[in-house]
């Protein structure tokens, strides 16, 4: 056996026994709970029986054949694919935009992240008051304008918990794809200058290539994070009228603390928790063949 | 002696020990939030903590979880074994389901009680015959409307001659106004459309009424009047679900006329308490339907100007079978997990005292009193005579609204005629899934 060799073996189980601790960490912080919501979402439990018993897929087959779960996934999927595809794409409209200012005053990066200080909740509070057609500023100040607008009206709410959406987390995707512009060394934009490629043609075709990976992970943290909403929508609106906002999030709530049905809740979010991994195992391959 | 001097001080320590054993321990109480009853209730507390409290040597203090979710964050932490709390919230709709975390409290509810506390209310706090809590809020609805306006409509030629042609053109026949404690539901409907800017240019609000359509169970409860003055419940005496009914029908159509007519805000389809007060309080609209709890703040002339002074209280419109109106308690019990039975107990005994509520009442709340303290506050408090008269005469509860299923029946309701309302789905629809809902929840 070489020494080669037997360094990497070595190496190798040096990596398994430093990988010990962290495996237990997150035995103990994942694979618990996991193993928990594995048994209820095959069991009766309820609030006055945690323990339940054994009532094999009845749980499962409850959750997909109700409607109303549809009706929710299909909300949370049209709204994380819409608010993620703005969010991204404006924010990298004002990378382009903002990069040279923001190389010569960074501090003004602080600024724009503000909104997604903010809670999410506090966010849905602050536009119930903001955007309320009697005491709200906005509606207000356009309607001594001429336009009289009801933004939490029925026929403009699903675009106003967008517009929020999109106002409180544009700015993350900013903050990524900032750093992955700022990554790219000058020198590369030089010579491409010297190329003759200049502007558009040089953010198209020089720093946009080199950003997919940033961007691949703010698409998909974006998506993840858009469709999984509950707080400002909850806040505001409450999943109405009727179900018209209900996100799935809303949903497995509801069947939770209002409906009790706490086994059909958590085979709801098991379901999602296996769609969410075939996610990311897609993503992750990208960004890996991408690098 | 050194000897005796031993014996001596050994005997002085374990009596100090056993008295301070003797004495009870600090509590801590879940209350609902919420002005003007969390200042009241903090000021219930001082009195407790300064006079019976120091007594016993045993101090009480408060916590608040946020209205929006408090029941589910209750709920999950007395299924969870919690001892956070000593004594917790209770209310009348949901008795049936905390019913399994709380600990009885019929040995306290004494005569002496019953002399402090309207026997019907500490009714609404009983489930399977056993008494969870001693109620400290009532809570109905009101009429709320400004007595400028309804009297001029009463009064005015010119006002009274648009109303009958508003109310011709819309509603299809020929209405004359009336004061409000004569109203049926008609009148509220016509009412609205002519108190409405856009149908009614001359209108002095913008809107008539304001709905609270929010997909709340709350808003259900403010509802249902439409329902149970038209003889509607959710089951009749034999358990059968009862929701496809005329009665419901009514109710239904109520709203849906005023909110298809924009006789209320737009965005009504977010409104609860807190934005329905803003609006009647900012001067926008001429009346509404509103809890009883609101009443200090709009005779409060230096939160809403508009309002004090003017205000006007009514029973809710009349249907067929004259006006009703849904009412429950809240109360609070005692967390069969905490290990302070006996102080909670204690507190609990000395809460259901006059002392103890008078004062709650004085300071904003609205506790059911019996006659005798009613009339001791009668004069500060002259809404809460009427708030008893009405409970009486035209408080009703919905066959199965104290069972373990209420709150998820409520809140199936909120989904779907808030649905309809607002035009994402048929009546027939939503009185369907509701009715579906109920048999399931209501299933052996």
């Amino acid at each position: 056996m070489s020494d080669a060799t037997s360094f990497e073996q070595q190496q190798r189980a040096s990596a398994r026994v430093l990988l010990v601790p962290l495996c237990l960490f997150m035995a103990a912080l994942l694979g618990f709970p996991t193993l928990i919501n594995l048994w209820y979402s095959f069991s009766d439990v309820s609030f006055q029986n945690l323990v339940g018993s054994f009532v094999g897929l009845d749980n499962y087959v409850a959750a997909l054949s109700n409607p109303k779960m549809w009706q929710a996934l299909g909300f949370s999927l049209k709204f994380a694919v819409l608010c993620t595809v703005i969010e991204v794409a404006a924010a990298l409209v004002l990378v382009f935009i903002l990069h040279p200012l923001l190389v010569k005053r960074p501090w003004m990066t602080a600024i724009l992240m503000l909104p997604m200080m903010v809670s999410p909740a506090l966010m849905g509070v602050m536009y119930r008051l903001i955007l309320n057609e009697f005491t709200g500023p906005i509606p207000v100040y356009l309607e001594m304008m001429g336009y009289g607008v009801n933004f939490l009206g029925r026929g403009n709410i699903y675009k106003t918990i967008v517009a929020i959406e999109v106002l409180q987390w544009t700015p993350f995707a900013f903050l990524i794809l900032l750093t992955a512009r700022q990554t790219i060394s000058y020198e590369l934009e030089e010579a491409a200058a010297v190329d003759g490629a200049t502007g558009f043609r040089s953010s198209f075709h020089i720093l946009l290539p080199l950003m997919i990976p940033a961007l691949v992970i703010v698409l998909f943290v974006r998506f993840i994070d858009s469709f999984r909403v509950f707080d400002h929508i909850y806040v505001l609106t409450g999943g109405g009228p009727g179900n018209l906002t209900t996100s799935i999030s809303i949903y497995i709530y509801k069947l939770f603390f209002v409906q009790h049905t706490l086994g059909e809740a958590v085979a709801v979010s098991i379901l999602l928790l296996l769609m969410s991994l075939a996610l990311i195992a897609s993503a992750m391959r990208l960004v890996v063949r991408r690098s | 002696m050194l000897r005796s001097n031993f014996k001596t001080a050994t005997a002085a320590l374990l009596a100090t020990l056993l008295s301070g054993t003797a004495a009870l321990a600090d509590i801590t109480i879940l209350a609902w939030p919420g002005e003007p009853s969390e200042s009241a209730f903090r000021k219930v507390l001082d009195l407790y903590n300064t006079t019976e409290g120091a007594k016993n040597n045993s101090k009480a203090s408060v916590i608040y979880f946020s209205q929006q979710g408090f029941k589910e964050k209750m709920l999950a932490d007395v299924a969870a074994g919690s001892k956070e709390f000593d004594v917790m919230l209770t209310a009348t709709y949901d008795v049936g389901l905390y019913a399994p975390f709380m600990t009885p409290i019929d040995d306290i509810i004494t005569e002496d009680v019953y002399k402090v506390v309207s026997k019907n209310s500490i009714e609404t706090q009983k489930y399977e015959g056993k008494t969870y809590g001693i109620p400290t809020d009532l809570s109905l609805h009101f009429l709320y409307y400004r007595n400028d306006l309804i009297d001029q409509l009463n009064s005015d030629p010119a006002w009274k001659a648009k109303y009958e042609e508003i109310s011709e053109k819309i509603l299809g026949k020929k209405l004359s106004p009336k004061p409000a404690d004569q109203w049926n539901w008609d009148d509220f409907i016509a009412s609205a459309l002519f108190f409405t800017k856009s149908i009614n240019p001359d209108s002095p609000t913008r809107y008539g009424t304001v709905l609270q359509m929010k997909n709340l169970l709350y808003n259900i409860m403010l509802w249902q009047g439409t329902v149970a003055s038209n003889g509607g419940d959710w089951r009749d005496k034999d358990g059968n679900i009862t929701i496809d009914s005329p009665a419901y029908k009514r109710g239904l159509e109520i709203y849906k006329i005023i909110t298809d007519n924009e006789a209320t805000p737009g965005d009504s389809s977010t409104y609860e308490y807190g934005e329905a007060n803003s609006v009647f309080g900012a001067g926008q609209v001429a009346f509404m339907l509103q809890w009883n709890a609101a009443v200090p703040e709009f005779n409060d002339a230096t939160k809403y100007p508009a309002v004090a002074g003017k205000l006007g209280l009514s029973h809710e419109p009349a249907g067929s079978e004259g006006p009703k109106t849904h009412f429950h308690s809240l109360g609070l019990g005692i967390n069969k997990n905490s290990d302070k039975q006996d102080e909670a107990k204690k507190f609990l005994s000395w809460l259901g005292s006059s002392d103890a509520l008078t004062l709650y009442a004085k300071e904003g709340g609205s506790p059911p009193l019996a006659e005798g303290p009613l009339a001791v506050i009668a004069a500060d408090r002259p809404e809460m005579a009427l708030m008893g008269e009405h409970a009486a005469k035209y408080g009703f509860v919905m066959n199965g609204g104290t069972s373990a299923k209420a709150l998820g029946i409520y809140t199936n309701q909120a989904e779907n005629f808030t649905g309809y309302w607002t035009g994402e789905i048929e009546e027939d629809e939503a009185i369907a899934n509701v009715t579906a809902d109920m048999k399931k929840a209501f299933a052996p």
